[in-house]
């Protein structure tokens, strides 16, 4: 499994990588949009994006309506993580092809779980 | 660090208002969540705080509150939503269509998720006409004020609730999400020890008594889900926590698989056969399996 | 109509809460107590536009930026560089700002941080509407919010 983590903050997305690599994921980072875009042009087939909102160059809403624009992009689970957190945000971002929405602050429980509702990692089995 | 008397005191106290075991060893604990609220009184640490809660009833409640564990999440561990929608409500839409009306606890709700979560599938798979009731109870007062509020930190809504239901089902208030009118209207409160005799409540056609055994010894639990089995409906289903389980403890229940978690029944002797079974329930739905046996781990992914 | 023009000093508190629990470790909460602010230190601010105009800042001392910014990346103290600094201080404010933009009614659009060492004056234009003096690790801890000033009332 492999998960594109696109956030113009190094510590964000080296908080985001620590979580996904100990779900088994292989992280790719890109620092906007575009970066993020060029990644998929050269071949990248990510099975998630975690997609900040606010970026220079290309944000995260941009990016979304990209790759929901192109068809060879359409097995690519996308996932806001971003600050931007007004319901009517939320409900832009949904419309414009994004899968999940998670809300900067967040616990790394919140992340996981969403990958779990997204059944990209299987649930703990309890003992 | 807090003294063994005054850990002994706070662990007799938690006893008795909650049954839930405050055992050696958790002393470093009880200092952590003490200490901000010996702060916040005023008292310079957390031994003379608990001298203090000898005579104060009011701080009293509020170290209760503190030191119970309340930790839960929307459509938490999600298989037993799964088996809310696809192996319980089929059933009883069939056998309650002339009543065309599910009564279901929520048994330590803690702050609400689990309630509202229910709502929210409800919502989504009751058909026409028909109403559903979730009686959300807990021992903590604290807690049942938040559930009819209904409102949720941004950070309590990052924890599990899809982006969908999000902007179906909640309006943004000031910091705060707000569950809509309409599902609250579905969730009633009261207050309730599950520890103690119960008091006056209809008899439940589901009951998610989830993640609060665990905290109990095993005569407790045994009189507990003894009390419980007379509150639920022969057809009815009752859903414990994914380390929990009925087997050790009690044979007035039998366990039927949904996917990954098991469905708990009230053993009686006539209960027509489910005509919908979930396809991953193993040949055997009935199972009494030997006491070795661990639960739950041998079903599904 | 009255349109509110600041966020409530509880809401904004709340935000500052979340970020820095769910963050900078709740066993070492950030604690409503002022600590004088020496001069000097680093500021974060970033600006809000469009239904409503402001300025969030956060300020923190040179050994405060540095626990924040060796807890969010988790690497030592020592190895902190002034560009990790900035990074981990501006997704800070980013944070911050960003949820007490979604305080306010209105679109409105966030600017990318902006991170310096030593005072970010906010535009001589505009006025302090909301402050909160916090400690944290024993550091200071400061917030501010400050908007355009009302238009002069006839
Ligand atoms: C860990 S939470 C579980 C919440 C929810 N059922 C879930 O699974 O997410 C445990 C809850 O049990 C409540 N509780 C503890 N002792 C109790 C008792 N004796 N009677 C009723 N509720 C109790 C606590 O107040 C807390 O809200």
């Amino acid at each position: 499994m492999h998960a594109l983590i696109i956030d113009d903050s190094r510590t964000m997305r080296s908080i985001l990588r620590r979580i996904v690599t100990e779900l088994g994921f292989e992280t790719t980072e890109a620092g906007n949009g575009q970066e993020a875009l060029d990644h998929l042009e050269s071949g990248l087939t990510p099975d998630i994006c975690l997609i900040d909102w606010n970026m220079p160059l290309m944000d995260g809403y941009t990016f979304v309506t990209r790759v929901r624009a192109d068809e060879r992009w359409r097995n690519v689970t996308l996932m806001m993580v971003t600050t931007e957190s007004e319901h009517g945000q939320i409900v832009r971002a949904l419309a414009a092809g994004a899968h999940e929405y998670v809300i900067k602050p967040f616990t790394p429980d919140a992340i996981i779980e969403k990958m779990e509702l997204l059944g990209l990692v299987a649930q703990e089995v309890p003992a | 660090m807090i003294s063994p008397t005054s850990f002994a005191y706070v662990a007799d106290l938690l006893r008795r208002e909650t049954a839930m075991l405050c055992e050696p060893g958790k002393e470093y604990l009880v200092e952590a969540r003490l200490l901000p609220l010996a702060r916040a009184a005023g008292t310079p640490d957390v031994d003379s705080y608990v001298a203090r809660l000898s005579t104060d009833l009011a701080e009293r409640a509020r170290a209760v509150d503190a030191l119970t564990i309340n930790e839960t999440s929307w459509f938490r561990d999600l298989a037993p939503y799964q088996a809310f929608t696809d192996a319980m409500l089929p059933p009883l839409l069939e056998s309650r269509k002339h009543v065309k009306h599910l009564e279901i606890w929520s048994a330590a709700c803690s702050s609400g998720q689990e309630a509202y979560s229910l709502t929210m599938l409800l919502k989504e798979h009751l058909p026409p006409g028909w109403t559903a009731r979730i009686h959300a109870t807990d021992v903590s007062t604290t807690m049942l004020e938040r559930v009819k509020a209904g409102r949720y930190s941004q950070v309590e809504m990052n924890r599990g609730m899809p982006a969908q239901r999000l902007v179906t089902w909640f309006t943004r208030v000031g910091n705060e999400w707000e569950v809509s009118p309409e599902l609250r209207s579905m969730v009633t409160t009261q207050h309730l020890n599950l520890a103690a005799p119960f008091p006056p409540m209809p008899v439940f056609d589901i009951v998610f008594l989830r993640n609060v055994l665990i905290y109990f010894d095993m005569d407790t639990k045994r009189d507990i889900l003894r009390r419980v089995s007379t509150r639920i409906s022969p057809d009815g289903f009752l859903l414990l926590g994914s380390s929990e389980t009925t087997l050790d403890l009690d044979d007035a229940w039998t366990r039927e698989a949904a996917g990954r978690v098991w469905m708990h029944r009230p053993r009686t002797a006539a209960r027509p056969t489910l005509a919908t079974r979930p396809p991953a329930a193993p040949a055997a739905a009935t199972t009494v399996a030997p006491p070795a046996f661990t639960a739950l781990s041998q079903t599904g992914a | 109509m009255t349109v509110t023009m600041e966020p409530s000093l509880g809401d904004v508190h709340a935000v500052v809460e979340e970020v820095w629990s769910s963050f900078l470790g709740a066993e070492e909460p950030i604690l409503p107590l002022p600590t004088p602010m020496p001069p000097g230190g680093w500021s974060a601010a970033i600006t809000v536009s469009g239904g409503w105009d402001a300025q969030v800042t956060v300020q923190l001392t040179d050994p405060g930026a540095v626990h924040v910014t060796s807890t969010m990346l988790m690497c030592g103290e020592d190895d902190c560089t002034d560009e990790d600094l900035r990074d981990a201080l501006g997704e800070l404010v980013n944070m911050v700002g960003g949820n007490i933009k979604s305080l306010m009614a209105g679109a409105a659009v966030l600017s990318l941080p902006l991170v310096g060492h030593g005072d970010i004056s906010p535009g001589s234009h505009l006025v302090e509407v909301c402050r909160l003096d916090l400690t944290w690790r024993g550091e200071p801890v400061v917030v501010t919010v400050h908007t355009p000033p009302p238009p002069a009332v006839a």
